[in-house]
């Protein structure tokens, strides 16, 4: 995995390491069972403190995509084929979803216009080669 | 000419040819330590920094090497020294004129402006590390092992006064008392160089890789091949310094004795050494970046723009990065953090125990 992070933009490093962590889980580069680096070790890999990628991994664990204990360190604990999510984490996402969407119907997105962003969204995880050859083809 | 000018004359001679083609081995992202934008590495004033880099450099090391030579043929090997000085600070002088000429420019024009700037890291660096070549390991530890089995063998028949230099016509001119220390010193050496390198590339092995964000994982897995390259490079080197050692303690031991250029003998595996090193450097470029891989995809990002924690454009002070040791800015290697309190006492111990060595030797000698 290809761990990218933009330092000096607006969202924080520790939200952008474990956003880049969830979308590897979602395209299937990280899969259940995959380990990740020790947060000593992708602390050096990114030049950033200790403490900013152990807040990163904590969000994860949290959040039920990561398990941490001291033998086997970060591993992955679910990805795609794990089974429908609890209850409660769905009503939260969906909770957060509809903010999202209505930010976009805010600034005068059409309904049409935004599912068609949420299909390409969902197709770059979920095909990424399909979505590769889209965008190529798209490019003039 | 004496063994010992004619080895100083080498040595400057190897630093010129290091100083010419260092621009060459590093990566084009990286100009005089100037990070730029993949797409302006063809700029027209890295261009023309570049071409009088090289015709300034050129005639440093012409001139230094003819001086070198001058000298060492009129036998005078401690003014030969002084010449490698000379030409390392004058190196240093193009390369700061060139690093002046581009970031001014740079700066002028704003070249990272409106680029997303990022920093990438490849979890299979760490998930599937490269393995430390400890075969390679074996050749420098077994000439280490002879040397001190002969040394033993040979120390009861050896004179109270053992001769450690020696004049054009292969007479000794330079004698210590017979100790433990002045018939084992080259041993002692040995196991410096060997002990030395085999921790640096340790922790060498453990660091970041030169991992670039506009080239995505296409640049770790060059940086894999160029690490298990130039480290098996560097463990040859270190093989053949150890027999150079082994040729010096043998002549100590009077096991045999040269006159004139012949006394030369023992830094011809050295030399050879620094050679295959040269030409390993030259085919794989800065962590790899010379090295033939897939056609690059377009990166929406570039690499982050972090002159700012290079001072001078060659030493790297970040209180934040955690890494100990990171890649060089220019030519081929690597360079300690010296904003990291490791990388300070790294450094510092590799200095302290080269004075030392210095120091012992000096003592023993007088």
């Amino acid at each position: 995995m290809l761990l990218t992070v933009e330092p000096d933009g607006p969202v924080p490093i520790y939200q952008q390491i474990r956003d880049r962590i969830v979308e590897a889980i979602a395209s299937g580069q990280q899969p259940a069972g995959s380990a990740l680096p020790s947060t000593r070790q992708l602390a050096v890999d990114l030049g950033v403190n200790f403490h900013t990628v152990n807040k990163s991994y904590d969000i994860l664990r949290q959040e039920g995509l990561v398990r941490i204990n001291r033998k086997s360190g970060a591993v992955i604990r679910r990805d795609a084929g794990s089974g429908p999510p609890d209850a409660s984490w769905t009503r939260d996402w969906t909770g957060r979803l509809a903010t999202l969407l209505a930010e976009a119907a805010a600034q005068g997105m059409g309904p049409e216009e935004i599912a068609v962003h949420c299909r390409t969204a969902v197709t770059a995880f979920a095909f990424p080669e399909e979505a590769e050859t889209t965008g190529k083809e798209s490019q003039p | 000419m004496t063994a010992g000018s004619l080895t100083a004359a080498l040595a400057v001679l190897f630093a010129g040819v290091w100083i010419c083609v260092a621009p060459a081995l590093t990566r084009p992202t990286l100009q005089f330590g100037v990070r730029v934008p993949p797409q302006l590495t063809g700029a027209a004033v890295i261009r023309r920094e570049r071409r009088a880099y090289y015709w300034r450099a050129t005639a440093v090391v012409v001139c230094c090497t003819a001086a070198a030579l001058a000298l060492a043929g009129s036998g005078s090997p401690r003014l030969t020294v002084v010449v490698l000085p000379a030409e390392l600070a004058a190196g240093l002088g193009c390369f700061w004129v060139a690093r002046e000429r581009i970031t001014a420019v740079k700066n002028a024009e704003g070249w990272f402006a409106g680029l997303r700037q990022a920093v990438a890291a490849d979890t299979s660096w760490r998930t599937e590390p490269l393995r430390f070549p400890v075969a390679w390991l074996m050749p420098p530890v077994a000439v280490l092992v002879a040397t001190a089995v002969i040394g033993a063998a040979r120390y009861p028949d050896l004179p109270s006064r053992l001769a450690v230099g020696f004049a054009a016509s292969g007479a000794p001119d330079r004698w210590v008392r017979k100790s433990a220390w002045g018939a084992f010193s080259k041993v002692a050496g040995q196991l410096w160089v060997t002990s030395l390198w085999t921790g640096l590339l340790l922790i060498i092995y453990r660091s970041r890789p030169d991992t670039d964000a506009s080239e995505g994982a296409d640049s770790t897995r060059r940086y894999r091949r160029f690490l298990a390259t130039y480290s098996r490079a560097l463990l040859v080197l270190v093989t053949l310094v150890n027999v150079s050692l082994m040729l010096a303690a043998l002549r100590d031991w009077q096991a045999y004795r040269l006159s004139g250029i012949g006394a030369a003998l023992p830094i011809l595996p050295a030399a050879a050494g620094l050679l295959i090193l040269v030409a390993v450097a030259v085919r794989t470029g800065q962590a790899g970046s010379r090295l033939p891989g897939p056609a690059d995809r377009r990166s929406p990002v570039v690499n982050r723009d972090d002159d700012r924690l290079w001072k001078g454009g060659l030493i790297y002070i970040n209180r934040d990065d955690p890494a100990i040791m990171v890649g060089n800015r220019f030519g081929v290697g690597w360079t300690p953090n010296l904003g990291n309190p490791k990388g300070c006492l790294l450094y510092g111990g590799i200095l302290a125990a080269i004075i030392a060595l210095a120091v012992v030797r000096a003592v023993i000698g007088t």
